[in-house]
């Protein structure tokens, strides 16, 4: 067990979908060779197969405490990255020559069937959950590994691949029931997000939650009760794990998105949401239905007048409330670092 | 197993070398690795009820010419390309104390294993202290050469006679000890998950 968790919050309600998250992360930590189609951050839209596809159907994780046998995802559930004709097409001086994916042969990328939701009109909808590696504080990853390359940060409880220690057995893809993890072939190495940890350990936030649009990423502390995490997991009790039957204890929370009223046969709005409440029960557990009428209460409680430190909290209005202790702006941080920084990074084999 | 000593190893490094045909081989005995010794409770769980080590046996010969150590191994079990790990052959060598060969090894009784995969041009040196502790290992003269025939793989691995720091000794005119582990890629078989020797073969080296 870790003296202290790190953890994040993502609420659903403010969620765009514009994937500004997902292009953080990939620029800063999935550029090298063997890593075109990682993404530690996905957004998926939600009903949907997820990444990697049919995810929820691989298994892995933990019954009654007892680890279960697990699918280990292929390049192409996670959904391959395109090459582009890019060349041909601009310059190759063939007039007929039209744009194309892995010359017209591309399987399902990533995010394949985003925008396709659940329900029948006028009763459609969907909403967008975005996904990290849940640092879980039961990781099936770290106890399936042979090598115990995988480690548990005592000091925030983040969980690392350690890439000298990694052999490729992948079995830690197997346990993973969230499969966030991916396997790199030309290091050799399994990979997944690092809860950005050299930002961490400098004072900054996430990347993904700092380049976040809708402030809908809070991180901190998950026993900082003046923080974002403790107020909404604990305190309000809004924040659900994703899943939390695969027995791994996740550290990210969501908080689970109202929707419209379902209209009737007649287009008069009824009391049913138009999101059915036992999807996101499928998804967040049965204490759904009271996170939802907490947050419609205090929406509720604001619209009268009254004050509600829980939809300030969400509103974030001040932007660096998001991020507890993690506020300090990565380029002072990074010239600290540029004066000599314990952080650095190696490629498997090069550690002195 | 004898290891005899010849005029020219580079005679002997080819698989399908006509000199090998001249060496006397011998049959060694493989079975699975046991369950209960697989160091995680997800790759028991997830094992359990699935057959894996079923190469049964190796057909393996060896020479060395005073310089160098080469052995051929022959067995059954060749995976179709595209699989996510390789067929492998490792030869585990004793290099201090008296190790367990099941337990590949343990404090102050370390083996080191030369390690030939399907998917690489060298071998592997490793060395280990007992399951899971498996580390690159003392830099090695070696080498090897793969080659499949439709199901058999007929393997040489070769290395530099000598001694040293967590390099097990192979000595002309000395014995040691001989082990080996064989994984089939295509049953998805690395790590524990493997065929073994049980136990070490002497393995003696011509004056």
């Amino acid at each position: 067990m870790s003296k202290r968790q790190v953890a994040m919050v993502m609420d659903l309600n403010k969620c765009l979908g514009c994937q500004t998250c997902t292009i953080a992360c990939k620029t800063l930590w999935t550029k090298r060779e063997g890593m075109s189609h990682m993404y530690w951050n996905t957004v998926n839209t939600q009903p949907g197969t997820g990444t990697p596809h049919n995810y929820e159907t691989m298994g892995g994780g933990f019954k009654d405490g007892v680890a279960q046998r697990g699918h280990r995802p292929t390049v192409e559930e996670f959904g391959k990255a395109w090459d582009f004709n890019h060349q041909e097409v601009a310059f190759g001086g063939k007039p007929d020559a039209h744009l194309m994916a892995d010359g017209g042969h591309a399987g399902k990328g990533p995010n394949w069937d985003e925008d396709i939701g659940g329900g029948e009109y006028p009763n459609s909808y969907y909403f967008y959950l975005p996904r990290i590696c849940n640092h879980c504080t039961h990781p099936a990853c770290l106890e399936a590994c042979p090598r115990k390359a995988i480690e548990k940060r005592e000091e925030d409880g983040i969980v690392l691949i350690n890439e000298d220690k990694c052999r490729g057995h992948r079995f830690c893809q197997e346990a993973c029931p969230y499969k966030k993890i991916y396997y790199n072939e030309v290091e050799e190495v399994s990979q997944k997000c690092i809860f950005c940890y050299p930002r961490i350990d400098e004072g900054v936030t996430t990347a993904c939650s700092r380049q976040c649009p809708g402030r809908i990423r809070f991180v901190g502390y998950l026993d900082d009760q003046e923080g974002p995490i403790f107020k909404l997991v604990h305190k309000y009790k809004v924040a659900l794990p994703l899943h939390s039957e695969y027995g791994t204890r996740p550290n990210v929370f969501y908080v689970p998105p109202l929707s419209p009223p379902r209209l009737d046969e007649n287009g008069d709005a009824t009391d049913e949401p138009r999101i059915p409440t036992d999807y996101l029960i499928s998804l967040f557990g049965p204490r759904v239905p009271d996170v939802l009428k907490k947050i419609e209460d205090e929406r509720e409680r604001v619209r009268n007048g009254e004050t509600s430190e829980l939809m300030d909290l969400l509103i974030s209005r001040k932007w660096q409330d998001l991020f507890g202790p993690f506020t300090k702006h990565p380029r002072d941080a990074g010239r600290q670092m540029a004066q000599g920084s314990p952080v650095k990074f190696y490629k498997k084999g090069e550690r002195p | 197993m004898r290891s005899q000593r010849v005029a020219k190893i580079s005679d002997f490094l080819a698989p399908a070398a006509s000199a090998w045909g001249q060496v006397a081989g011998e049959e060694i005995s493989l079975m699975p690795t046991p369950l209960p010794m697989q160091p995680t409770e997800y790759i028991r769980n997830s094992w359990e009820g699935r057959p894996y080590g079923g190469v049964k046996s190796l057909r393996v010969a060896s020479v060395h010419d005073g310089e160098t150590w080469a052995i051929r191994a022959t067995w059954q079990g060749v995976s179709p390309a595209g699989k996510d790990f390789p067929d492998a052959l490792a030869v585990a060598l004793p290099v201090s104390g008296k190790p367990a060969l099941i337990t590949m090894g343990g404090d102050g009784a370390p083996v080191q294993f030369l390690r030939w995969a399907a998917n690489k041009d060298k071998p592997m040196s490793i060395v280990a202290t007992g399951i899971g502790s498996s580390r690159p290992g003392a830099k090695i003269k070696s080498g090897a050469i793969g080659e499949a025939s439709g199901d058999i793989w007929n393997v040489v691995i070769t290395r530099a006679l000598g001694f040293g720091q967590e390099v097990a000794p192979l000595v002309a005119g000395k014995k040691t000890q001989i082990g080996f582990a064989v994984w089939l890629g295509a049953n998805d078989e690395r790590a524990g998950i493997k065929a073994f020797s049980i136990d070490w073969a002497e393995l003696a080296l011509d004056a």
